[in-house]
């Protein structure tokens, strides 16, 4: 989810024309790059469950940011603090956790 | 802007994807997990399109919201690593994070990178004699001892 978080990033701002025209000053191709990159997301979405994706793209539209770092126990979406079988999980980046109270996908950055 | 680099001043790697690796490996205070991940971003956006910005230089590039700040590594390759058509001899990779205020630092900093490789020209950079002249061509603050 992080990967598709940061892949929608990229495509968002070469979706942006003054990031674009930086790109083109630059010597690159923003619009070749655009393409590329969305077919990388088809590729990357097909391996995402279904169920994640779907919330995905919910929290997406109603938040902007569907997937944000827990921050000292708490989840920077909506600064709730989560519970401590949560924070303190072994597995807890190892499979998609959410803010009880948001809804957002929740990590911790190491 | 933070215009703090880190520096790997001979670059071993003999391709793009290490090169990426190495560079992130001379940045401190990124978990495993984090920087596999970043990886991850950087290379996304290569295979989207090479970075090779001008003859030479390489400028890898993403923001992730892994980041809490703008992370900036320059590396200088004596033999010139291929990106991957042709050779870069600088590469200059820079993660900035995503805020809810938008790309505003990620754009400022393309914009200082573009205005230095212009005033001062690929010859130069890529002819630079230290890490601290490199450093100063592109405009940025080299972190001592990093």
């Amino acid at each position: 989810m992080i990967s598709l978080h940061d892949l929608d990033t990229m495509i968002a701002d070469l979706g942006r024309a003054d990031i674009r025209q930086q790109e083109e000053g630059l010597g690159l191709s923003p619009d070749q790059a655009l393409v590329e990159l969305g077919k990388m997301r088809d590729v990357l979405v097909e391996s995402i469950r279904k169920r994640w994706y779907a919330l995905y793209g919910q929290i997406s539209s109603r938040y902007g940011n569907a997937v944000v770092p827990v921050v000292q126990n708490r989840c920077s979406g909506c600064f709730t603090m989560l519970p401590t079988s949560v924070n303190y999980a072994g597995d807890r980046n190892e499979q998609v956790r959410t803010c009880s109270i948001c809804g957002r996908i929740i990590y911790w950055a190491d | 802007m933070n215009k703090s680099c880190y520096c790997v001043w001979d670059l071993q790697s003999t391709d793009r994807d290490s090169a990426l690796t190495e560079l992130l490996a001379s940045v401190p205070n990124i978990g495993a997990h984090s920087r596999e991940m970043l990886i991850k971003a950087l290379h996304i956006r290569e295979q989207a399109g090479a970075t090779l910005v001008t003859p030479g230089i390489a400028m890898p590039h993403c923001r992730s919201i892994l980041m809490d700040d703008l992370v900036i590594a320059i590396g200088r390759s004596s033999s010139g690593i291929p990106w991957p058509d042709e050779p870069a001899g600088v590469v200059v990779m820079f993660i900035s994070p995503v805020k809810p205020s938008g790309p505003q630092e990620h754009m400022d900093l393309i914009a200082h990178l573009a205005s230095h490789m212009k005033n001062n020209g690929p010859e130069r950079i890529t002819g630079a004699s230290s890490p601290e002249k490199l450093a100063e061509l592109l405009g940025l603050d080299l972190i001592q001892g990093g």
